[in-house]
């Protein structure tokens, strides 16, 4: 594992992005965890420093785990990124688009295949992002070319406040209970809201 | 050197290069006029893709932020619609969103359909190319309308070191007319 970092450490950085962003502080969204420290700790275990991590809009856990400092994370979260977060030198992309990041991550282990690399992507997408139709072929894309990648499916049960399983009209997800080594599946209750941190905020 | 001669000129060139990679559907194999402007660049060096437009821009992108120079092939404006998510909320945005920290460059080449001798209907036809340019700010976007243009837009287009992206766009018509 790149980080140290404990369950402890993960959800006290994210009181401090509440705190800062419920005193006026960050002029742009906050999408904060809770709930899931200890599956993404588990995550982590076989991320490698050389190795690609693509978030959505909610990754101050990755970018952490990943090896950003927490001072700089900070900062680029004061500085109103925080649904596009993008550090090259640690090898991380995400984006605020829906599944935007998918098929950029099966680019990226295209890449490292067709160069003969051995770094990896993990590729973190929410359980509506999993149900689209572009997660469906990025996946059977990057299955069926064996290319070196992870897609990591978080399920708090929402998509800002929609039901996914009822607005898909589903009792079970495509890639829930699945056995594909390709693919990590966990469910969790994020105790934050879509966005913000639960205070109304006067700018 | 003719229309078709300066395309085929310019992805010989586009070959020599190392790290250049050529994707979409039908660059490996015949069914479009775009094919045959294909036909000496090394096979290991052609991709062909499932028709998933969006995927294809997506893995593009991804391709180029892995430090290769993709060049991807949408034979015509009509299909590119299909990309357009990744094209203007991704490539074009990637500047602003990384701080310029990624810069991947991509060659995206498209056409405008050709309507003789054969008229496709206008589904197959769009000429896309000004909306494109309000909607894009860091993707340059280039009509080729003379043969000599064509390779100059290409070479700029590999050698450039501003981080930028190009769109290259061609006439199917004057594969036959130039």
């Amino acid at each position: 594992m790149i980080t140290k970092l404990t369950k402890d450490d993960l959800v006290k950085f994210e009181e401090k992005v509440a705190e800062t962003f419920n005193a006026g502080k960050i002029k742009a969204p906050v999408h904060l965890y809770y709930g899931n420290e200890e599956e993404m700790i588990d995550v982590f275990q076989v991320i490698e420093r050389e190795d690609w991590v693509l978030c959505s809009w909610r990754s101050h856990y990755q970018c952490l785990l990943k090896g950003v400092p927490d001072e700089e994370l900070m900062k680029e979260i004061i500085e109103g990124r925080s649904i596009s977060l993008c550090f090259p030198e640690y090898k991380i992309f995400s984006s605020g688009i829906a599944g935007g990041i998918l098929p950029i991550a099966t680019g990226i282990a295209l890449s490292i295949k067709h160069n003969g690399g051995e770094n990896r992507v993990h590729c973190f997408i929410g359980d509506m992002t999993s149900e689209t139709g572009i997660a469906h072929e990025c996946i059977k894309y990057s299955h069926n070319h064996d290319l070196p990648i992870r897609f990591i499916i978080e399920d708090d049960g929402k998509s800002v406040c929609t039901d996914t399983r009822e607005a898909w009209g589903t009792d079970q997800l495509t890639y829930e209970n699945n056995d594909d080594p390709m693919v990590v599946y966990y469910r969790y209750q994020n105790s934050y809201p879509h966005a913000g941190a639960g205070v109304r905020v006067q700018f | 050197m003719s229309y078709f001669g300066e395309l085929k000129r310019s992805m010989d060139y586009l070959a020599t290069h190392p790290r250049t990679i050529y994707l979409g559907q039908a660059v490996a194999v015949p069914g479009t006029a775009m094919t045959t402007t294909l036909k000496d660049v090394p096979q290991t060096k052609l991709r062909e893709m499932p028709i998933t437009e969006e995927m294809q821009m997506g893995i593009t992108i991804g391709l180029a932020l892995d430090g290769m120079i993709p060049v991807s092939i949408f034979p015509r404006w009509n299909f590119l619609l299909l990309a357009v998510n990744q094209l203007v909320n991704h490539l074009d945005r990637m500047p602003q969103i990384s701080k310029g920290g990624y810069k991947p460059v991509v060659i995206i080449r498209t056409g405008i359909g050709s309507e003789r001798p054969l008229h496709p209907q206008q589904q197959h036809i769009g000429d896309f190319t000004e909306a494109f340019r309000l909607m894009c700010h860091h993707v340059d976007i280039i009509r080729l309308e003379e043969p000599e243009d064509i390779f100059p837009a290409y070479r700029k287009a590999l050698d450039r070191e501003d981080g930028r992206s190009t769109l290259l766009i061609e006439y199917g018509d004057y594969y036959n007319e130039k």
